[in-house]
């Protein structure tokens, strides 16, 4: 019966909300351990083998945090089962007739996995960067913590997988499938900047330079490419793409029928 | 209370399928409410309407005198069972309600009662993924009492329930109605609603085909037969033809709709007409729900549904 009980929903309910269903699919932890281990562990391998005298084709950072190719995919893919699983399970009518205004489930989602993803990657990347560098000191792949530019580097690469994650949740959200998510985001993100950048044309390069994963890399490298855009922007354009799609998604979500 | 007024909706812009056209009723608390038509007729796409899933394309629906969204709490306002899976197969029971509670700050001990009360307490903690036809079904029940609603908005809410499943449901649905709520159920099975319901919102492609209760909705339909026996079947089928009158000849008797018995033995006993047999019978709610659906079904067999 209606009640005076201070019951209603609040952001930060939403937000504790998310964070339970995400918590409670054991999909969620395989794929968080499996992306920390990635990162970890890979770039240790690699490391290993290493051979002095590439340093003009890979970075330390690149060498000893290789498993985030692995992440970049793995963490995204958790993006998208975060919305569009929503809608393959039907979830997604429970969950709005709970939050019937609709885009605080969207950037609570946001909030969430950002709250999740960040700080394990920061972790893992550290890490990773750390045992990797046992094996690469007295290479010319020595990087400590300390050198300019190895932490902002490390952080780059949490930053930018995250803001991933946070994008392909919105592409999720957006295309309400999971298959279609995925494949948008693989397509999307990991394969057509290379098409679009076989074409001759000066602006299309220069604006392909911008687009998620490319702004990932150049936020996370060491030895910066020549001509690449500075991390600050490259930063921006992560969060662009991160909020953008989020804000776009949210939109849709509120006028579409469920 | 629940209000529907002008309601319309069409899917698939200007040459798209009208689900629902201009409905308007009222469902009232302390009754529940039967919620009848045929498949197709558009009941699911009017809730989903009234649960603020669907945007109407014109007219209004509201609970409790607001839009459903208007509500700052709407699980303690109006609790929905949708189709039956609106849950994560690899959630557990218990951790689906919570996720649904934490939304408006109820407490746990909440999820405890709504799992006591649908009797999943010993599967609470095991996913969903394993659940029968019925649970499933109770654990939406559960979802839709959780914040202790005014008002019950419910989808064919004895779908694949064991004979006691429906029995509960049953009792469940007329004390909550007993205790002031407002309860308005769907159902295609008319030998269900009849026990259920007091009374009836009855549908067809999308418009309104009555609005009355459950023993004027079987009076006022013109299904109740009369079987009339008589050695001379033309004689009287001529004097009883009248506009809305239907007679049938069957293996020597006459079945007659759309009059009384009253009037058939005075016409018959005016005339010199010997009667053998004269028998009343009353419809039942699915007779008077197929008389007034039959031209508005939306898939019929070859044979047609004109029985």
């Amino acid at each position: 019966m209606t009640t005076t009980a201070p019951y209603r929903v609040t952001p930060s309910r939403v937000l504790r909300s998310e964070w339970h269903k995400l918590a409670t699919l054991r999909s969620t932890w395989i794929t968080l351990l499996f992306s920390a281990v990635s990162i970890v562990g890979l770039g240790l391998v690699v490391s290993a083998h290493y051979e002095t005298g590439n340093r003009e084709f890979v970075d330390p950072i690149e060498l000893g945090l290789a498993g985030t190719q692995i992440a970049t995919i793995s963490l995204p893919v958790l993006g998208v089962l975060f919305t569009a699983g929503e809608y393959t399970t039907g979830t997604i009518r429970a969950t709005l007739t709970a939050v019937p205004r609709r885009a605080p489930v969207l950037w609570a989602k946001a909030g969430v996995l950002t709250a999740v993803v960040l700080p394990l990657t920061l972790v893992t990347c550290v890490a990773g960067h750390a045992l990797a560098q046992t094996f690469l000191a007295g290479t010319d792949q020595e990087a400590s913590l300390t050198d300019p530019g190895v932490l902002a580097a490390l952080a780059g690469s949490a930053v930018g997988i995250t803001a991933l994650t946070v994008f392909a949740m919105a592409l999720g959200g957006l295309l309400r499938s999971v298959a279609g998510g995925i494949g948008a985001f693989v397509g999307g993100v990991m394969v057509a900047p290379e098409v679009v950048g076989l074409l001759p044309v000066d602006a299309v390069d220069k604006a392909v330079e911008y687009f998620p994963a490319q702004a990932v890399g150049n936020v996370s490298a060491l030895d910066a490419v020549a001509g690449a855009p500075s991390p600050g922007l490259s930063l921006l354009a992560l969060g662009l793409w991160a909020l953008g799609t989020t804000a776009v998604a949210a939109a849709l979500l509120k006028r579409r029928d469920v | 209370m629940i209000t529907a007024q002008h309601l319309t909706k069409r899917y698939g812009g200007r040459n798209g399928r009208t689900a629902v056209t201009d409905l308007s009723f009222t469902v009232r608390p302390g009754t529940v409410t039967g919620f009848l038509g045929p498949n197709g007729a558009g009941k699911s796409t009017t809730m989903r309407m009234i649960l603020g899933l669907d945007a109407p394309t014109s007219g209004r629906a509201t609970v409790g005198g607001r839009a459903y969204a208007a509500h700052p709490a709407p699980l303690t306002e109006v609790g929905a069972l949708l189709e039956a899976r609106s849950v994560h197969p690899g959630r557990t029971a218990r951790h689906h309600l919570r996720g649904l509670a934490l939304t408006h700050g109820l407490p746990r001990r909440r999820v405890d009662e709504v799992l006591d009360l649908t009797g999943l307490t010993e599967v609470a903690d095991r996913r969903v993924k394993g659940f029968s036809l019925g649970m499933g079904q109770r654990l939406g029940i559960a979802a839709a009492l959780l914040g202790d609603p005014a008002t019950l908005v419910l989808d064919e809410p004895v779908n694949g329930l064991d004979p006691e499943g429906v029995r509960w449901i049953r009792t469940l649905l007329k004390s909550l109605a007993a205790e002031g709520r407002t309860v308005l159920v769907s159902s295609h099975l008319m030998s269900e609603m009849a026990l259920t319901a007091d009374h009836l919102i009855v549908i067809g492609r999308g418009r309104l085909l009555a609005d009355t209760t459950v023993t004027d909705f079987v009076r006022d339909s013109g299904a109740a037969t009369v079987r009339v026996v008589t050695p001379d079947p033309g004689t009287l089928t001529g004097l009883l033809r009248a506009p809305g009158v239907d007679i049938t000849a069957t293996a020597g008797a006459l079945e007659i709709r759309g009059t009384t018995a009253e009037h058939i033995g005075r016409t018959a006993a005016a005339h010199g007409v010997p009667l053998f047999e004269l028998t009343p019978s009353t419809a039942s709610l699915e007779d008077a729900f197929m008389t007034l659906t039959h031209d508005t079904v939306e898939y019929t067999g070859a044979q047609g549904a004109a029985a």
